[in-house]
């Protein structure tokens, strides 16, 4: 008789449970779910990082931190803490925090990695005290390696769509001048040969390297960057592709074509889709992180490649601004606000920021031009995860520890404030600076972080 | 940064070694919670001080009196005695009118406080961030250390930093200056108009009923001052004056009227009770008004 009652009774019990918790998420939960996304190197893990270690210590200790952050007062914050998020393993902030205190930086992204950051304010009105004691500000982060960004505007291009603007890229600057070596090993190839195994293995390496090539010289729009990592779910030695030379595309009956566009059409359905759906899911908020010095750090005609990769970028993300009724009931998630980050900015000096913020306006021109004509919010910042540097002996100065353990004295000429201004034959070589040994107290005192935070949950 | 690079590009940044250590960085500072203590720690003159320090000056003041009597008594007979006693008695009443020259001064910090008001409008309109802080550095240069507005100033310079412009500094002084200030004000307005209420609620007759109500007003003004970092015992300012005043005759006239609606209704307990409810409701509403117009004046 107990058994059939219980029978009966747990699942009701089960959906009322189900049902409560889904009343205090409806009450008592805000959510915000951010896509932080940025190209490779553009400091996504450091930033994760730095931004639990911050709130960790704000919540906790109640050190000062983040003072512009007026959405979280730190005396209403009752306690923070951190939870999985279902199908993602859990960032390894307690790996990169012993690395930090080895004096080595967070090693590159591999694989996605996901969290929840619950943050519990105490409630002070008088009456919703006691109606609702309290509420949970949900922040659900996802990491992953840059280099999957750029392969997502793949997925509305067909292989020889794909393969013409890939030619064309390696045609122009600064692209060109670091793929002589795949443009000669091309030229010399037998495309009469049959496509074995080895032979599209060959094609594939090549071009590979030309794309790490690029990637260590400041290239930002590599394609499929997915081939850069052997982390990523798509094996590239038996189903990779290349761009083909237009005698070898144009001509759909060619042995070459028929296996390049069959292994692409894997990647776009067995990788590239489900990546999408998963990974850059449901999303109400995004960061688009910018390394600036990517570009400073090599040409001119780098920053104009970064804007055209982040003009790209955009067209890949949903942007509308749903209400509330297709927000919760219709499910129907749109990014209705945008921060554009320039990261790392604590390598320039104070005085060299309202041009570097400019830079950054100029190289996102063309993805805010995808917003126009929808209620979208956006902002720029700039943003220092952590303090690596101090003030120099003048306004255009800055001293920090070099790799070999020197400290010291960097002179900037004034910073571009158009990309036109930047001289063709000039670069600001980006500083190298070791982990300090105070990184803590230099990760709290990090900048732009709270103005950041503040625009994305106003 | 490759080879490459460096060899085409001219570099736009120039880096010596200096022969100095990269100096450690300080934890950010911690938000103390126990502000309630920091009030409390400079608490004014109690009344039982008060009193003995009444006392005191009274024994002084007639000590004082007679001494100079027997000086100018004793002068004839006694020159250079009566000298060194009559100069040893100039120096301690000069001592004395230093220290009342002292509380006089204390005593016109409300109006001083008012003078040096902060001008947020011309304040908003500002870009320069110098400046902008240098106005509310002077601004803060008035409160007293151990105030509950120098410790929200302190939290406020701690979280101030070279990344934040104008108008994020202005908003950062408003939120953690400003509006933790008036905040801590309103709640001890209220916590004393309880009071006040209270005690007329269970005062015996009108004469006890109106000293306490007075001294209520007075040990008002001086903890919202106190909030606002002036210290203790200074409220010489005319209009809080008049409205103590105000307060304490439509306290009166209130009393009158309750009293007749008593006799009225019949002398029974619940007469006297709906008599000293009503009375101690009116107390606590001047005390409000009284606690608000001081606020209105600081802020």
């Amino acid at each position: 008789m107990r058994e059939f009652f219980n029978q009966i009774i747990k699942p009701v019990q089960s959906l009322s449970g189900q049902g409560m918790s889904q009343v205090d998420a409806w009450f008592l939960q805000q959510r915000h779910r951010f896509t932080i996304t940025g190209l490779s190197r553009s400091g996504k893990s450091m930033l994760f990082t730095s931004l639990m270690t911050i709130l960790k210590y704000r919540s906790e200790e109640k050190y000062n931190c983040l003072p512009l952050l007026e959405a979280l007062p730190i005396d209403l914050v009752e306690h923070m803490r951190l939870e999985p998020l279902p199908g993602y393993d859990f960032f390894p902030v307690d790996e990169h925090m012993q690395a930090l205190a080895r004096g080595e930086w967070p090693a590159p992204t591999e694989q996605a990695y996901g969290f929840k950051l619950i943050v519990r304010l105490r409630q002070t009105s008088t009456l919703k005290k006691y109606l609702m004691p309290y509420t949970d500000v949900v922040f659900e982060f996802i990491d992953y390696p840059g280099e999957w960004i750029t392969d997502l505007p793949l997925l509305s291009k067909s292989f020889v769509q794909w393969s013409d603007s890939a030619w064309a890229q390696q045609a122009s600057e600064p692209q060109k001048f670091y793929a002589t070596e795949w443009h000669d090993f091309i030229e010399e190839f037998d495309f009469e040969q049959p496509p074995t195994r080895e032979a599209v293995l060959a094609v594939v390496s090549q071009y590979r390297k030309y794309l790490q090539h690029a990637k260590e010289n400041g290239i930002s729009m590599l394609q499929p960057g997915s081939f850069l990592i052997d982390g990523s779910g798509f094996d590239w030695r038996s189903q990779g592709f290349a761009p083909l030379p237009s005698k070898v595309s144009s001509d759909v009956s060619h042995p070459w074509y028929k296996t390049f566009a069959r292994h692409y059409e894997a990647f776009q359905k067995q990788w590239l889709q489900p990546l999408k759906d998963n990974t850059f899911r449901e999303t109400d908020k995004q960061i688009i992180l910018v390394d600036l010095f990517e570009g400073l750090n090599h040409s001119r005609q780098h920053l104009y490649q970064l804007k055209e990769t982040l003009s790209h970028l955009a067209e890949t993300f949903v942007y509308g601004n749903p209400n509330w009724f297709a927000r919760h009931v219709l499910r129907q998630h749109k990014i209705g606000r945008v921060a554009f980050v320039a990261t790392k900015t604590d390598l320039i000096p104070e005085a060299q920021k309202p041009n570097m913020l400019s830079l950054l306006k100029q190289v996102s021109e063309g993805a805010v031009a995808k917003f126009e004509g929808k209620p979208i919010e956006f902002e720029h910042f700039l943003v220092s995860a952590i303090k690596t540097t101090d003030a120099g002996s003048n306004d255009n100065a800055l001293r920090y520890t070099n790799a070999d353990g020197a400290y010291v004295e960097a002179d900037f000429e004034a910073l571009p404030a158009k990309l036109k201004d930047m001289e063709a034959d000039a670069h600001y070589p980006v500083l190298a600076a070791r982990v300090p040994k105070d990184h803590l107290p230099r990760m709290l005192n990090g900048r732009g972080l709270d103005r950041l935070l503040q625009f994305l949950l106003n | 940064m490759s080879a490459d690079t460096s060899q085409r590009y001219r570099s736009k940044v120039t880096q010596r070694t200096i022969n100095t250590v990269q100096p450690e960085a300080d934890m950010p500072a911690k938000i103390e919670e126990d502000t309630a203590a920091i009030a409390v720690k400079k608490r004014g003159l109690s009344l039982g001080t008060s009193t003995l320090l009444l006392g005191g000056a009274c024994a002084i003041g007639f000590g004082v009196f007679s001494a100079v009597e027997s000086v100018l008594q004793r002068m004839d007979s006694y020159p250079v005695t009566a000298s060194v006693l009559g100069t040893l008695l100039a120096g301690f009443v000069l001592c004395m009118l230093t220290l009342v020259g002292r509380e006089v001064k204390g005593f016109m910090n409300v109006n001083r406080h008012m003078d040096r008001r902060l001008d947020y409008a011309a304040l908003s309109e500002s870009t320069d961030k110098r400046a902008i802080l240098n106005a509310l550095k002077s601004h803060a240069s008035a409160f007293s250390s151990h105030s509950y507005a120098a410790h929200c100033y302190r939290t406020f310079s701690q979280a101030v930093n070279s990344d934040q412009d104008a108008q994020e500094v202005l908003s950062l002084y408003r939120r953690t200056v400003t509006q933790p200030v008036d905040k801590r004000a309103q709640e001890l307005i209220r916590k004393e108009s309880m009071t006040a209420g209270s005690l007329t609620f269970i005062s015996p007759n009108h004469l006890i009923q109106t000293l306490m109500i007075v001294w209520i007003s007075f040990r008002t003004i001086r903890r919202v001052a106190q909030v606002y970092g002036l210290r203790p015992g200074t409220f010489g300012n005319w209009q809080l004056f008049k409205i103590l005043a105000q307060n304490i005759a439509a306290q009166s006239i209130f009393d009158l009227a309750t009293d007749e609606v008593a006799n009225q209704i019949s002398g029974s307990l619940t007469a006297r009770f709906m008599e000293n409810s009503a009375e101690a409701v009116a107390v606590g509403a001047l005390n409000v008004r009284l606690g608000k117009a001081l606020v209105k004046l600081l802020h």
